[in-house]
């Protein structure tokens, strides 16, 4: 695992040369401002109820949390194998004397970090209301935490998918697909019949697990399974990149 | 001469039986081939014959289908990062990262490939130098041109110190003083390093290579010094002869000369006929000479014959045409 560090080091140098970072970054920044006249709006309104956290609003309660999720990752993880793939790098990078399972960490890691630090940055909004009025930043950590755990989970699936073709734009259409069907496979419950299946949607409900979180409430449940499914992914990549007939 | 490289060096690159298909194409058809220590071999081969195939499964890019590889006696499919490490590889396709500056490349492929950090920055350095590139070390890789790109991929071969060169292709698209540059660094590096170069440039095997071995629709046809490949051709040479009078009875008469195996009628000029004559290798000008003085012919071009070259060898070898019969067995090498 010792190629991790510059291997890891060269997927953030090609992501912040790149205008996709500063293109994502922005998109970001504007979702988020938006969300944050959302939030002010809602602070203003008399019948906020003090109960009802800034957090909750924050993370995952309104619908452009969910877009930024949605869409921002399947933008940030779209190049990182199929760009390799299309220019021929791939073969430099899997002829050098590291292993698949390096290789793909390393990708893993630069996208999660970038997407980390974009979230990092909306600190100084909360930063800003504690001007104001005070704030339970307990539930904001937590929210944090939740939403790079999901974050993880999806970027191994959008890394997925760039494996999966040369093409960036069929692998970022491919994992917002997968990412759309995960999300809302929970909206499902109401359709089934049968009890236990219903309970086990809703148990898959992203929506739900981020409000816990930014209650304060972390979960082992959706710790868990985030994890679980950054693992899964990232375990499929490698071992389709050790297969040669997907290496190039 | 094979055989005393058997005895005497090491082998570096070691191919047996290897086999490669996809679904029903078989693109590799059991080749096997050797490369002593310190050896150029050129690999030859008409496009699609399956050159790239072998050097990628010699590198762990691509799995064969049957045999084995070995480099430095170590198995590709075995121990691939330990084989790796001792491959220097330049692909086809020069492929690197556009928006890193060539230093900063040097440096991530430096550290992937366990150049320690005291030493890094020597090496990088002297291999800089080595390519030509430093001047150009704090440019960014995209606005190079294809001719310094491809010199820093051969500088990022050389990084590892690897005791293999694989370089597939590596004068295609250079202008001729790159060429020429890209060739002298090859013959250098050849001094040090065993180097297994693929092209289809002939004067380049000629100009680098000690040994040559020739593939063909995924077989091996042929291993040998080119200047071995050229005297297989030796015995044969063709003349050509300008000769003034009836077409048809000059060929008649001059086809009865002893030493003379074939001649052949090319174009027509102000009355004279150009011949291509073939010999058997025996001397013909003189007869050629005296029969068109007894027959009152002019004879006014006698070209002497052009000495076989490599492209020869390779075109009949490759093609149907075969100057030497199918049957004698080509040596493939006492060592295959």
């Amino acid at each position: 695992m010792k190629n991790i560090g510059p291997l890891f080091s060269r997927e953030i140098r090609s992501l912040i040369y790149s205008p996709l970072a500063y293109a994502c970054g922005t998109l970001f920044m504007l979702l988020q401002g938006v969300v944050f006249s959302i939030l002010l709006t809602a602070m203003n309104d008399p019948r906020f109820s003090a109960t009802a956290s800034v957090s909750q609003v924050f993370f995952g309660g309104t619908l452009f949390y969910w877009m930024t999720v949605l869409i921002l990752i399947p933008l940030l993880t779209m190049r990182t194998f199929s760009e390799e793939k299309r220019t021929g790098s791939i073969e430099f990078l899997l002829t050098a004397p590291v292993t698949e399972a390096e290789v793909v960490i390393s990708k893993f890691l630069g996208a999660w970090a970038f997407y980390s630090f974009l979230w990092l940055v909306s600190i100084s909004l909360f930063a800003l209301l504690q001007l104001r009025v005070g704030l339970d930043w307990g539930g904001i950590l937590c929210g944090y935490i939740g939403t790079c755990l999901l974050g993880g989970a999806l970027i191994a699936i959008g890394i997925f998918a760039s494996n999966l073709t040369r093409n960036q734009v069929i692998a970022a259409l491919f994992s917002f697909v997968m990412i759309l069907i995960l999300f809302s496979i929970s909206f499902f419950d109401v359709f089934v019949g049968d009890v236990a299946t219903s309970k086990f949607l809703q148990q898959l409900s992203l929506i739900e697990h981020l409000t816990n979180f930014a209650r304060g409430f972390i979960d082992t449940r959706p710790v868990v399974f985030y994890c679980s499914l950054t693992f899964i992914f990232l375990f499929l990549t490698e071992r389709m990149l050790t297969e040669p007939r997907w290496r190039s | 001469m094979q055989l005393t490289y058997t005895t005497r060096m090491s082998i570096a690159i070691s191919v047996e039986n290897l086999t490669k298909r996809y679904h029903q194409f078989t693109a590799l058809n059991g080749i096997s081939f050797q490369v002593p220590s310190g050896q150029i071999m050129g690999f030859l081969g008409p496009n699609g014959a399956g050159k790239t195939t072998t050097l990628r499964i010699l590198t762990g890019m691509l799995d064969a289908t049957s045999g084995k590889v070995t480099i430095d006696g170590i198995s590709v499919a075995a121990k691939p990062l330990e084989a790796r490490k001792r491959i220097g590889y330049l692909p086809e396709n020069v492929a690197l990262y556009p928006e890193l500056r060539v230093i900063e490349y040097l440096n991530y492929r430096a550290a992937i490939k366990g150049v320690s950090k005291t030493e890094r920055k020597a090496r990088i350095q002297s291999t800089l130098e080595r390519c030509q590139l430093a001047d150009v070390q704090r440019k960014l890789i995209g606005q190079l041109s294809k001719g310094y790109r491809q010199r820093v991929a051969l500088a990022d071969c050389l990084l590892g110190n690897p005791s293999v060169l694989i370089l597939d292709e590596p004068t295609v698209g250079l202008d001729p003083n790159q060429i020429r540059q890209t060739r002298d660094l090859i013959k250098e590096l050849g001094k040090t390093t065993t180097i297994l170069l693929s092209t289809h440039i002939l004067p380049e095997v000629e100009m680098l290579c000690d040994e040559v071995t020739i593939i063909h629709q995924g077989r091996i046809i042929a291993t040998d010094s080119p200047a071995d490949l050229r005297s297989r051709l030796k015995n044969k040479s063709t003349l050509s002869i300008e000769i003034s009078g009836d077409a048809d009875l000059i060929q008649s008469t001059l086809a009865q000369l002893p030493g003379i195996t074939g001649i052949k009628a090319q174009s027509q000029e102000e009355g004279f006929t150009t011949f291509v004559v073939e010999t058997s290798g025996a001397d013909v000008r003189q007869a050629i000479f005296q029969t068109s003085v007894h027959n009152q012919w002019v004879l006014r071009e006698l070209a002497s014959a052009k000495r076989a070259s490599l492209e020869d060898v390779f075109v009949s070898l490759t093609t149907h045409e075969a100057l030497t019969p199918p049957e004698q067995p080509l040596s493939t090498g006492a060592i295959a």
